[in-house]
């Protein structure tokens, strides 16, 4: 489940197009963090545990430009958006720039300086005139991190030069397509890079990036829709739901658009405007210009309302429509997310292990290599890459104690697993299920007594002492469900066991709405497929039965922080991309010492900031209770924040963390030593590591921490691998202190971090990371 | 650059134009990119410098085209492909590579090549001449490989011999006396290919415009009628075409005399019809000649690459598999031994004819055996865009399909999974109909 979560995670992010990615980490690598965290002024080195042989998929940069480099500002005269045009159109005069240069779409790098620091040049677009002004801005030393920028412009070009071709950030060899044939999807496989300095080097980092193709247009799902559901109202209700949010590609012109909404009253036959005034029917039009035939002439048409992009949100846009028939769909849909056979499928070929990895990655480094015209392009500049992986020492912690109950076990140091031994033993504090409810819908009988069954076996050893529950037979919709909630569920109901035909989005958020609106008790849904197979059905019944355990206020086990009075804080943030406004952020704090208890919030906002603004109304409250609990405020809070978009840090530094410092001032009495360290989290990396045995790469163990080559000289942080995986290469997870006034060591945070890793319940096999920041908050990521 | 269609200037000469006057674009008059295919015609009206700040305040009025002319000449050339279905085409002087680019999506063309004296490798962006993502889920039906050579019109490379078009638009104005002595030896004589057009502006319409200079300062002549033709008569002669008078920028009413803006020649290789279609094979006696440099070059994914033939095939396939088992599962069904028959036809109502439905109708049914979906070939390859790729050839479409999908034993049907990611929702939401003991 994890690792299918994370594989959704990486096809979104190849399917959402993020414009400023790249110059969001550029923002972020010249913050200097550690400037303010003067305990940390040596070094931010480690020293504990056993020391390992890493390699890491960055290859060093061993030569690059020694001399200044000129900096030019180019401007355009009407403006012009599209940035292969302004590049067209400054190329206009390669002659007077000459051969070596780079050009980001706004502004230009030379190694020479031209004759004169402004000109005024005249291209011509189309016919038209086009001013297009030169002018000096800045003279960049080679150690300039705006260099930086650059080397990534034309590592970019490089990777077009070797027919690669570009979607979105990532570049993709088509040509290596694989097909699933009866999924009609494809899958290109790809790359992604930066050139980056760290620690002690500049290093090229390279990942393996796939890119997932449907084999499929809009007018294909109107056709199938058409055919399953006559009736003109439901017809359009499901092709809505189905497409609006989506992002469609037109194949002829390589655009994409996001679908806003549907308009049925028009067909392709309808006539538009063209910009001279010309009216002409879609039909002609993508004909003539296209040679495209819209065969289907009563599909309605799509409406775009333009990209989304953060700082035009406000801007009105001119709709554009879109015949479907010549629309394709792209990324996972909900449909495809659900099958497993499907996401077993694209998994098995995603999903590389290290050697495989490896492999991919010296394939591009050679091509690299070997490629006459690359070899030129980076001679100008004297851009030279190391042919094989970075390889430095790091380190790996001890296995992390877990306390359940009387017993004690360490956690597997191979697997970072401990769930053999949480079966074996009453858990650490428990709750007894004594007035419950299981719904069951028709024809799932067998499930639902199964299920019992089943957990009657597990509980007695985990301690809990189980009665009897109310059992429910309902039909299979969310009308039956809910009046047998309203007609069962009393003060006494401690816990509901719902168990679902299906994976149906509809009645599980009903479900839920209803169990923490309307009537606020613990519940629990299962769907009867997973009760279904008889050899996993010992293990599902009790991860459940920890599960429900947590919700009714129970706890698992423990790990020992080492710290006393500390609450803990993590805060995620997500963004609706279907409706384009809302941001949601997920806000958990501790609230007793053992960490076993949790106050959690959701906190909704408009717009695409990731900011948390409500900050300070939830710290104030998870305060409120904390004191509650343990009669006395905490002494220090760690705040673990995850959700943060590149390009961000700084604002982290200049609101967030403030924020909350000032809210604190606001709770807490005058000088009273309130400390707050805050961590910046981040999952979606491309930065892999690796070990060798037996001559090949391997994953490392769970619990290994990189702390040098490839963390950051401003910036206090490490890497942990907290997770092992079966299949494939395991992501590391970053960790960046931006705010220390706990002021501790590496080897103390590091560690501490480690440990919270195995504090999540719902899957103790190392689940990836401070899972426990959307523990117990009412949505799940996933 | 220089002209609408771009440089072609000598070797050497490489230098960046500042400013055209040429009268088609609408470069004195705004600055709207917008192009249509709208009727083509000219209209007079009073200048409007609003949008830009440098341009200077024309005395005279501005004549504007609709479409601008570049573009009715690229309109011309386009027409003129597809109305003689034109498979390998060059275009001398191709500039900005917009007419290559428009050409590009005629299903017939299968080679484009375009020569440039200031061709430049990648930067440019081959971008709009590669295939990019839609090339590869909608690959085109026949080849395409699309070259671009940094050379001169002046200079022999054997590789431009043997084609069914040479283009050169607005380029020979840009020839100096000496090269366009040249000129017709190298493109009529030896690239000899089955048609040229030329185009070239008509000096005649020039009192019309605001300045009275040549259009383009790169411009080393501008002829009348009289001089064009004369010099394409002769071209024709000497080297055995036949050459027709056209031209595109209609003028404005009451100046009809000056004639079109553009005027263009169009020459026909005078030989036989049957020789016309070998000619894309260079002719034996041509030697090996390489003199222009390659800067980018693409082949487009088609159906006749047995890969995207595959994949076009059982993706069309599985479409329709999709859309017959919607319905299969829907229907009422019965048990006939270990098979799940349909009672109804399983025939989609929508996007066919129907004809093609009847014909469905007739053919045998889809069924299932446990977890798993069968659709004879028989069915599948009435299916239109299915037969369309086979020609209707039934060893064609098992042979394929064999590839990419599972076949049953005797390999007379597809077999697909009964549940899939689309189906699952019909199970879902319970929209399955029972199967019927009988």
């Amino acid at each position: 489940m994890r690792e299918e979560a994370q594989l959704v995670a990486t096809l979104q992010a190849t399917s959402v197009k993020e414009r400023n990615r790249f110059g969001g980490i550029f923002r972020d690598h010249v913050v200097d963090t550690r400037q303010y965290l003067d305990h940390v002024r040596e070094s931010t080195a480690g020293t504990q545990g056993r020391p390992v042989k890493l390699f890491t998929n960055h290859f060093r940069v061993t030569s690059r430009p020694q001399q200044v480099t000129y900096k030019y500002n180019i401007d355009y005269m009407p403006d012009i958006e599209d940035g292969k045009v302004r590049t067209e159109l400054l190329l206009q005069h390669k002659a007077l720039i000459g051969k070596c240069h780079i050009f980001d779409g706004s502004s230009l790098l030379l190694p020479q300086k031209l004759l004169s620091p402004k000109m005024e040049l005249v291209s011509l677009l189309k016919k038209q005139v086009v001013k297009v002004t030169i002018e000096f801005t800045s003279e960049l030393t080679p150690t300039s991190p705006d260099c930086l920028r650059y080397y990534n412009i034309l590592f970019r070009r490089i990777l077009k030069m070797m027919e690669l071709e570009q979607v979105g950030r990532n570049y993709y060899n088509k040509r290596e397509a694989t097909e699933f044939s009866d999924h009609n999807l494809v899958i290109w496989p790809g790359y992604v890079t930066s050139i980056l300095e760290y620690e002690t080097s500049i290093t090229l980092c390279a990942d393996v990036n796939h890119k997932l193709v449907r084999m499929q247009t809009a007018y294909d799902l109107i056709s199938a829709l058409c055919d399953g559901f006559p009736a003109k109202q439901d017809l359009q209700e499901q092709v809505s739901k189905q497409l609006v949010g989506s992002i469609v590609s037109t194949v002829f012109n390589n655009k994409t658009y996001r679908v806003d909404d549907i308009n049925w009253e028009e067909t392709p036959r309808t006539t538009f405007k063209t910009s001279d005034g010309a009216e002409i029917t879609f039909v002609e039009y993508y004909k003539t210009r296209y040679d495209q035939v819209v065969t289907e002439l009563n599909q309605p048409l799509l409406i775009s309302k333009g990209k989304w992009k953060k700082s035009q949100r406000d801007t009105p846009q001119e709709p554009v429509l879109l015949v479907p028939q010549l629309c394709h769909l792209t990324g996972l849909t909900d449909d495809l997310r659900r099958n497993y056979r499907v996401m077993r499928d694209l998994a098995l070929h995603m999903r590389l292990d290290p050697e495989k990895r490896q492999h991919e990655l010296q394939k591009l480094m050679n091509a690299i290599q070997t490629n006459k015209e690359v070899q030129q392009e980076l001679q100008l500049w004297d851009l030279k890459f190391d042919a094989s992986f970075l390889s430095f020492s790091g380190r790996i912690l001890k296995e992390v104690r877990i306390f359940q109950g009387r017993r004690v076990f360490d956690s597997h140091p191979q697997f970072a697993d401990w769930s053999k031994e949480t079966r074996s033993g009453p858990l650490l504090n428990v709750k007894s299920l004594d007035h419950w409810l299981i719904l069951y819908p028709t024809g799932n009988y067998r499930a639902a007594s199964f299920f019992l069954q089943s957990l009657r076996r597990v509980t007695p050893t985990m301690g809990i002492s189980m009665r009897e529950a109310k059992i429910l037979e309902v039909s299979d919709t969310v009308q039956s469900y809910t009046t047998a909630l309203e007609n069962h569920v009393s003060s006494k109901t401690q816990m509901v066991v719902c168990v679902l035909s299906s994976e149906k989005k509809d009645l599980y958020d009903s479900i839920k709405q209803y169990l923490c609106v309307s009537c606020p008790i613990p519940s629990q849904c299962v769907i009867a497929r997973t009760l279904d197979k008889l050899q996993t059905l010992m293990t599902i019944a009790t991860k459940l039965a920890q599960q429900m355990n947590c919700k009714m206020g129970g706890a698992l086990w423990k790990v020992d922080t080492g710290l006393q009075n500390t609450m803990f804080i993590g805060i995620d943030c997500f963004h609706d991309i279907v409706h384009r406004r809302k941001s949601i952020a997920g806000f958990v704090s501790s609230i007793n010492q053992e960490l076993t208890q949790w106050f959690s919030q959701c906190l909704f906002q408009e717009s695409g900031q990731e900011l948390v603004n409500g900050l300070k109304a939830c710290l104030e409250a998870a305060l409120k209770l904390w004191c509650k609990h343990n009669l006395f405020l905490p002494q220090a809070i760690i705040v673990y924040r995850d959700g943060v978009g590149d390009g961000q840090l700084q604002a982290l530094l200049d609101h967030e963390v403030p924020q909350i410092e000032s809210s604190l001032k606001s709770v807490y009495p005058k000088d009273s030593g309130v400390k707050l360290t805050f961590i910046v989290v981040k999952k979606r990396i491309n930065t892999r590591f690796f070990v060798e045995s037996e001559g090949r790469l391997r994953n490392p163990l769970p619990g290994t921490v990189i702390d040098v080559e490839v963390t950051k000289r401003q910036w206090y942080d490490f890497f942990i691998v907290s997770q092992s995986v079966k299949d494939g290469t395991v992501t590391p997870t970053h960790y960046n202190v931006i705010h220390d006034t706990v002021r501790f060591t590496p080897d103390r945070i590091q560690c501490l971090t480690y440990r919270l890793c195995h504090m999540y319940y719902n899957l103790p096999a190392g689940e990836q990371t401070m899972r426990f920041v959307s523990c117990n908050s009412p949505f799940e990521v996933y | 650059m220089a002209s609408g269609h771009a440089p072609q200037r000598p070797l050497g000469d490489a230098k960046p134009t500042p400013r055209s006057l040429e009268p088609g674009g609408t470069g004195l008059s705004g600055c709207r990119l917008g192009r249509t295919a709208g009727a083509p015609a000219a209209q007079v009206w009073a200048p409007q410098c609003n949008s830009m700040d440098n341009c200077e305040v024309p005395s005279k009025k501005v004549i504007e085209f609709k479409p601008p002319v570049y573009e009715q000449r690229y309109y011309f050339v386009k027409n003129l492909v597809n109305r003689h279905g034109l498979r390998k085409i060059a275009d001398l002087g191709f500039g900005d590579a917009t007419l290559l680019w428009m050409l590009k999506y005629h299903r017939c063309v299968q080679y484009l090549v375009g020569v440039d004296v200031a061709a430049r490798p990648f930067e440019w962006g081959g971008g709009r001449l590669s295939p990019g993502v839609g090339g590869y889920i909608v690959p085109r039906e026949l080849d395409l490989t699309i070259t671009l050579y940094r050379g001169s019109a002046v200079q022999k490379d054997s590789r431009l011999c043997g084609f069914d078009l040479i283009t050169c638009i607005e380029l020979i104005e840009h020839l100096d006396s000496e090269d366009l002595a040249k000129f017709p030896e190298v493109v009529f004589g030896y690239f000899s290919p089955g048609m040229v057009v030329i185009s070239t502006p008509n000096s005649e319409f020039n009192p019309l415009f605001p300045a009275s200079t040549f259009r383009d300062p790169d411009h080393r002549f501008e002829w009348n009628r009289t001089q064009f033709q004369t010099w394409a008569l002769d071209v024709a002669k000497l080297y055995n075409y036949s050459v027709e008078f056209t031209g595109v920028g209609d003028p404005p009413a009451g100046a009809e005399h000056v004639g079109y803006c553009t005027q263009i020649g169009v020459f026909q290789k005078n030989i036989a019809k049957a020789t016309e279609s070998s000619i894309s094979e260079p002719e034996e006696h041509v030697p090996e000649e390489h003199i222009y440099e390659v800067v980018y070059t693409t082949s487009y994914p088609s159906l006749q690459q047995s890969k995207y033939f595959r994949l076009t095939l059982s993706s069309e396939s599985v479409k329709a598999i999709g859309l017959m088992k919607s319905r299969f599962l829907r229907g009422l069904r019965k048990r006939e031994g270990d098979r799940v028959v349909p009672l109804g036809s399983c025939t989609p109502q929508f996007g066919l004819t129907e004809a093609q439905r009847a014909e469905i109708d007739q053919s045998p049914k889809p069924y299932s055996v446990g977890e798993k979906f069968y659709v004879p070939l028989e069915r599948l390859i009435i299916y239109p865009k299915v037969n369309h790729l086979v020609a209707g050839s039934m060893e064609k479409l098992r042979t394929i399909l064999a590839e990419g999908l599972r076949l049953n034993g005797d390999q007379s049907a597809v077999q697909v999974e009964l549940v899939d990611y689309q189906t699952q929702r019909l199970f879902d939401e319970h929209l399955i109909s029972p199967v019927l003991e009988s």
